[in-house]
């Protein structure tokens, strides 16, 4: 096998954006596909060449870093199993002893579910899957090891004086009322055997206290338990751990021809702010490129500055004087993922954690095959 | 969202609902809401439908405390 140039190599791997066309966007480096190359798959050239990159990080449950060096399939796969494969706590039993506000029984149990929950991370991780089922005549019963409980007790009532103020006109309910509005925030952990030891002073709460789960008036009143347990995306939206995990292609700009003057400044608003850098017109671009800049010396010049903020709108390519001077496309294996965590670990934890699924779920089907042969 | 059930197997270990069974039925007053004036009323078996602070007699039938279990769903 003959080394390609990387001049060659980068062509192949770079889709060409058009105005209204996207092209070679099928990967070619599989077996077959190039005469004389064989694209088998090889550990040491994946080591080689694959890598991450971290951008930058905007908080912990909310980070973008770069996958590079990879086959789409590879980087789907951990996009697939952070949605769906990574298991986290959700309240999956509710107990309704008493509920007179507006919301019915199944709507308040539906809602209770979607609310992210949050509490020590070892002692999540520690916590083992809860085996739901009711067929089965002496499944697993619930311990602390698999149930986390949680009540909501809440009764909203008249405030000191608030019917005289309502007589009076007053409308809100802030002034009128005890406990109107109930929050995420208004439950409360009721940890049981092991679980106090292990939460410790980071108990099960919801990662965003401020959820309004019901409104009420005076004298109505909610009151209940709740079981949360393991489980993941696959089953139910509320055990994904991510509110998104996404990834996009790295965008390229390739100016061919200089972009000098007003030209340049206009091409700049093309793009997303921090893509596009105005420098200046030196002397060896009168010298190399003397049709557009020729007694430019000094004027504004469009530069590439960060490609990966480029929302790829093709604005550029509508304008006929950039139309012919700038080149767009993507790199098909640089990825720059997007995750956002719903707050019951952080995001990085949560990247790691699809790695190590995606190799269990690789060793679950090398010891199926390895059965096939025997 | 699904079904419930009311199943007395499902009961957790803490809060349960007291035991109506045991209760004499003869003896046991039901709390109902008043209609007007929205105080409690307590009934027993017998009695004429009638609030006792105002003398309205639409009453309204609270919601008993018996448990009943929803799936998160
Ligand atoms: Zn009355």
């Amino acid at each position: 096998m003959t080394a390609l140039s990387a001049e060659e190599l980068l062509k192949r791997k770079t889709l060409k954006v058009g105005v209204e066309t996207v092209s070679n966007q099928q990967s070619t480096d599989f077996p077959g596909h190039w005469p004389g190359e064989s694209h088998e798959w090889d550990l040491e050239h994946f080591k080689q060449n694959a890598r991450v990159e971290f951008v930058k990080e905007v908080s912990p449950l909310d980070i973008t870093f770069s996958l590079v060096g990879v086959d789409t399939s590879f980087a789907n796969a951990l996009r697939r199993i952070l949605i769906a494969e990574v298991p986290t706590l959700a309240i999956e039993d509710v107990f309704i002893y008493q509920n007179t506000s507006i919301i019915q029984d199944e709507v308040l149990a539906h809602r209770l579910g979607l609310i992210p929950l949050r509490g020590n991370r070892d002692a999540i991780r520690w916590m083992k899957w809860y085996q739901k089922d009711e067929d089965v005549p002496d499944h697993e019963p619930k311990n602390d090891e698999n149930c986390v409980r949680l009540s909501l007790n809440i009764e909203c009532k008249w405030k000191e004086g608030g019917l005289e103020r309502a007589k009076q006109g007053v409308t809100d309910p802030n002034e009128l009322y005890e406990n109107h509005s109930v929050y995420a925030r208004d439950m409360s952990f009721e940890p049981w055997e092991r679980q106090t030891e292990k939460f410790g002073e980071d108990p099960v709460r919801s990662s965003h206290p401020d959820i309004l789960i019901a409104k009420m008036r005076p004298g109505q009143q909610i009151e209940l338990l709740m079981h949360a347990y393991k489980g993941i995306g696959q089953d139910h939206a509320k055990f994904s751990p991510v509110a998104t995990a996404t990834y996009r292609l790295m965008p390229t700009i390739d100016i061919l021809r200089p972009i000098v003057g007003a030209d340049a400044k206009k091409f700049a608003r093309c793009f997303p702010k921090g893509v596009i850098r105005l420098d200046k017109v030196s002397a060896e671009d009168e010298q190399s490129h003397p049709e557009e800049c020729a007694g430019k010396e000094g004027e504004l010049k469009a530069v590439v500055d960060d490609p990966s903020g480029d929302s790829v709108s093709r604005e550029c390519l509508r304008h006929p004087e950039f139309a012919k001077k700038v080149k767009l496309g993507r790199l098909r294996d640089h990825f720059i993922f997007k995750v956002e965590s719903t707050g019951q670990f952080d995001s990085d934890e949560l990247f790691l954690e699809s790695v190590r699924l995606l190799k269990v779920k690789a060793a679950r089907i090398k010891r199926g095959l390895e059965a096939v042969d025997r | 969202m699904s079904g419930y059930t009311t199943s007395g197997a499902q009961q957790p270990s803490t809060g349960a609902a007291a035991d109506a069974s045991t209760i004499d039925i003869h003896s046991r007053a039901v709390s109902y809401t008043c209609g007007d004036c929205d105080g409690d009323v307590q009934l027993k078996r017998g009695e004429p439908i009638r609030c006792r602070n105002c003398g309205h007699r639409v009453l309204y039938k609270k919601r008993t405390n018996r448990m009943v279990q929803f799936e998160a769903r």
